[in-house]
């Protein structure tokens, strides 16, 4: 059937692709930026990376088609066993467009645009300005949450479906903001347990998602 | 804050701009969210006082889109419920009694009409009295309980002895609604036991525990977890608050009998003897000592009365509500009461109060430091505002009553004594009309399938109504410049189609009436331009098409096509024009005909089951009235301009078989074609055609 209709999109150079969108083809805009992989993360084919500045990702951490990883207001490091969902966009610019650059912390070194602890989950939609702005280890990210710049966000916190954080606030350990930005905390103790089944998770993804990081080097 | 809020409280959930959107975007409702104080734009005080008002400072706050509408008023609210109405009354004789009312127009703004006015979604209709049935006045009966959460049935036997809540493994987190899970917890991984010392005895106490995917609570906040997965209402009734079981019925007369025993010899009128005043008693416990208590006080009274005393007196097994006590407390009063009576059986003095917490004496906990360091601890530990550990109203009215706990001063204020909330049944509830007590709707009484066995529903009998501001472009001159968006000019005629939709299968003639001038403050000028008209019958669509398509199709049928590619094609069920039906006039004149306009007296379009017309309204202007009359700024929702409309439909239907007696037959005009019988309603209803601007 598919054969004998004549498809009106010219067939990509790969026979057996087949675009299903109607939406234009997202192209890589902007200087292709430089990046440290690890060895053994797992980056799809169809994210996006653009920006000057170098973004890292590391141990079997996982990031999903589509998702966005913009440095163009600096570094983006993602850390150990993270997984960015699809259209979350670490390094966002702010909602009047801007890319903040990050302050320098007391040493004097940048602080990079985004910076991931090991173990955050940053789910679909979620947008994460530039600017400094840090994610501690164990966080979830909500779909669709908004961290603004230079927000420090402590580790396993729980921001709920499209919450959002103000930019440069500081968030402790163990909150869970949820309803409209109600805050509270996570007295459950069940960071490692979190942990574990993120690196069940991930041991999944590996083999759904297929990993092409040469593209990107 | 903008929403035109008329609807009783009542009303589950309503349609577009009926919702006063409080605090939340979302709609969502949560205990745990408080509203912040709202700005007080209504305060009394404030309406009373004249002020000047100035075009600039009322668009201040932005507008809600405003949605026309339609409410429709139920005749129940026109009905003395006083008189004792005969069974036997016909839509005739309401609408005659409607007629009585018409010297006072119905006034959709009188603080009565709140309480009768309704979308059409919302009314039922009752076949046997031919009338409109709103749920306000139709009498409701549970078909059956169930949980919203298992949708289990529960029989109502169980509700008497169990309550309304269910009691399987269904709960909700107390802190934000949501449905709590059975959790599987291992036993390492928390560190804070860890390092308690009770380590060792912690680990055999249970392993599930009850947690909420959406705030992260989990039942060990409060200390408890469960031994098993199932059953954990029961469970967790056991339970207080940190893990202790609570004491059976039976464990609390021996812990009553040990101290006894113990301040044993000592005077028993002053048993307090070295306890501690400070003690605090669960609620049930307290319960059962003060009863104990009063029991012996009065044993102790009847038995030195009558010497030897009563042997049925033994103490624990009589309760207040056995008829011996009973009466035993009632010749107790009547002979305090009347101490000049014949027998002084009774001396007064002889019952003293409870000294003792082993009395059930419980002292106000003044003393309230402990909240205080408690709320500075959270705010140093977390963070976070204490504020937002304290429970909010709707946290603790949502909270189960739970007499194992809780004692009866100082109910619990923080979040982090809130216990899981076991969910409230639903009921699904059949509807009857109030006077022939004909059932109007029926639920499936299984609770997994949401059809109705019978759901007569308004929207199946009477014309809907919708409303649509008429702008032709060549004609309607061009709005005011700097008007915000769907608002009407005061002071200008503005045009609405109103679009009459026929649900059933005869044709139907209506007959519309509003007053001159709208009633309330802002009087303004309604013609309604077509005041009679009729809608065809709503027919097969596929019928109406084949009828249309043999009527047309060999004369027109190059006429047809042409005219079919137009935005006005009278093709198969489409519509027409007044302007083209007008005899005399063909072809390029209806072209014509179309730019004229509304005329008087004429249809303005009409389809397969659906006929629209044309009011006219001039409103008053806003500001200028509200300049004059002095009765203060423009209230909310004051500038949506509301019509008053009343509507009388008639039809002629099938009489039905056991309804045809001799002796009716003036009341059924057109009796020889099969048993046809006119049949007619009449209501009123208010139109809501949309926000006048504050300009002028």
């Amino acid at each position: 059937m598919s054969s004998a209709t004549p498809s009106p999109v010219p067939s990509s150079a790969h026979g057996h692709h087949k675009r299903h969108s109607i939406l234009p083809a997202v192209s890589q805009s902007g200087p292709k930026p430089p990046v440290q992989f690890s060895s053994s993360c797992t980056i799809a084919d169809s994210a996006l990376l653009t920006g000057p500045h170098t973004i890292i990702v590391s141990t079997e951490s996982v990031i999903h088609p589509r998702a966005r990883l913009e440095s163009l207001g600096g570094r983006v490091t993602v850390g150990r066993r993270c997984i960015v969902h699809e259209r979350a966009c670490l390094g966002a610019a702010d909602l009047q467009g801007r890319y903040h650059k990050g302050s320098p912390d007391k040493e004097g070194r940048s602080m990079g645009a985004v910076t991931l602890g090991d173990y955050v989950t940053v789910e679909v939609g979620a947008q994460v300005e530039s600017g400094g702005t840090v994610i501690g280890e164990g966080t979830t990210v909500g779909i669709g949450t908004r961290v603004g710049a230079g927000a420090v966000v402590g580790k396993h916190c729980t921001l709920t479906a499209n919450s959002t954080v103000a930019a440069g606030e500081v968030i402790p350990d163990y909150t869970v903001i949820y309803s409209n930005g109600l805050r509270r905390i996570d007295r459950r103790g069940v960071s490692e347990l979190k942990n574990k089944a993120q690196a069940r998770q991930i041991d999944v993804l590996r083999r759904m998602i297929p990993s092409n990081p040469g593209k990107f080097q | 804050m903008f929403g035109n809020n008329r609807l009783p409280a009542f009303h589950p959930g309503l349609t577009q701009s009926r919702i006063r959107d409080t605090t939340t975007g979302s709609g969502l409702w949560f205990p745990g969210l408080r509203s912040p104080p709202l700005p007080s734009e209504s305060d009394p005080a404030n309406d009373q006082l004249p002020l000047p008002i100035t075009p600039e400072d009322l668009y201040d706050t932005p507008m809600a889109p405003f949605n026309p509408y339609t409410y429709i008023r139920c005749p129940c609210s026109e009905l003395n419920p006083y008189t004792k109405r005969t069974p036997d009354v016909t839509a005739q004789g309401l609408s005659r009694a409607a007629q009585d009312d018409d010297d006072h127009t119905f006034d959709p703004r009188a603080a009565r009409s709140n309480y009768s006015l309704y979308p059409l979604e919302y009314l039922s209709f009752c076949e046997d009295c031919h009338q409109i049935r709103c749920p306000r006045c139709v009498a409701e009966e549970i078909v059956c309980y169930y949980c919203p959460n298992c949708l289990f049935e529960v029989p109502s036997s169980n509700i008497r002895s169990e309550g309304s809540r269910c009691t399987r493994s269904c709960f909700q987190c107390p802190i934000c609604i949501g449905p709590l899970a059975v959790n599987h917890v291992e036993t390492p991984p928390d560190p804070n036991q860890l390092l308690s010392p009770d380590h060792a005895s912690s680990s055999h106490s249970g392993s599930y525990v009850l947690s909420c995917s959406y705030c992260n609570w989990s039942s060990t906040e409060i200390g408890i977890k469960f031994d098993k997965p199932n059953s954990i209402h029961m469970q967790l009734a056991k339970l207080r608050n940190g893990g202790e079981t609570r004491l059976t019925a039976k464990e609390r007369k021996e812990r009553r009998k040990e101290q006894a025993s113990q301040g044993g010899g000592g005077g028993s009128s002053t048993g307090q003897g070295e306890e501690d005043l400070d003690t605090l008693l669960d609620m049930e416990t307290q319960f059962a000592n003060l009863k104990s208590f009063y029991q012996n006080q009065l044993s102790d009274a009847n038995g030195t009365g009558k010497v030897g005393g009563d042997p049925s007196a033994a103490l624990g097994n009589l309760g207040f509500d056995a008829p011996a006590s009973l009466s035993r407390i009632m010749s107790l009063y009547t002979g305090s009461s009347s101490l000049h009576d014949k027998k002084s059986k009774s001396r007064p003095g002889t019952m003293r109060e409870a000294l003792a917490p082993s009395e059930g004496l419980q002292l106000a906990s003044l003393d309230e430091s402990s909240a205080i360091t408690a709320l500075q601890d959270f705010e140093s530990t977390t963070g976070l505002d204490a504020y937002s550990s304290t429970a909010s109203t709707t946290q603790l009215q949502s909270q189960a009553p739970y007499l194992g706990a809780s004692p009866l001063h100082g109910l619990t204020r923080f979040t982090s004594s809130l216990r899981p909330i076991p969910y409230l049944l639903r009921t699904k509830r059949s509807k009857r009309c109030p006077q022939c007590r004909h059932i109007i709707s029926k639920p499936e009484s299984k609770v997994t399938t949401t059809r109705f066995r019978i759901r007569l529903i308004a929207g199946n009998y009477i014309p809907t109504i919708t409303i649509k501001q008429l702008i032709i472009p060549g004609l309607t001159p061009p709005p005011m410049p700097n008007l915000p968006p769907d608002t009407i000019e005061p002071l200008k005629p503005a045009q609405f189609v109103l679009t009459f939709k026929n649900p059933i299968f005869e044709s139907v003639r209506v007959t519309l009436a509003t007053p001159a001038t709208t009633p309330g403050r802002f009087p303004a000028k309604v013609t309604i331009l077509c005041p009679q008209f009729e809608i065809d019958s709503n027919t097969d669509v596929w019928e109406e098409a084949l009828k249309d398509n043999n009527a047309t199709s060999s004369s027109s049928q190059a006429q047809n096509l042409s005219s079919s590619t137009g935005p006005e094609g009278s093709g198969p069920g489409g519509r027409k024009r007044a302007g083209t039906l007008r005899p005399g006039t063909a072809g390029g004149a209806s072209l014509a005909g179309e730019e004229l306009g509304p005329e008087v007296g004429k249809v303005w379009e009409r389809g397969r089951n659906w006929t629209s017309i044309v009011i006219e309204v001039i409103p008053a202007s806003l500001v200028q009235t509200a300049k004059r009359d002095g009765r203060g700024p423009i209230k909310e929702d004051e500038d949506v301009l509301e019509i008053p409309m009343f509507v009388r439909i008639e039809w002629e239907a099938e009489a039905p078989e056991d309804e045809i007696m001799p002796g009716l037959s003036s009341t059924k005009g057109g009796n020889k074609d099969g048993g046809k019988e006119k049949r007619e309603l009449a209501y009123w209803c208010v139109l809501g055609l949309g926000r006048v601007a504050r300009t002028l």
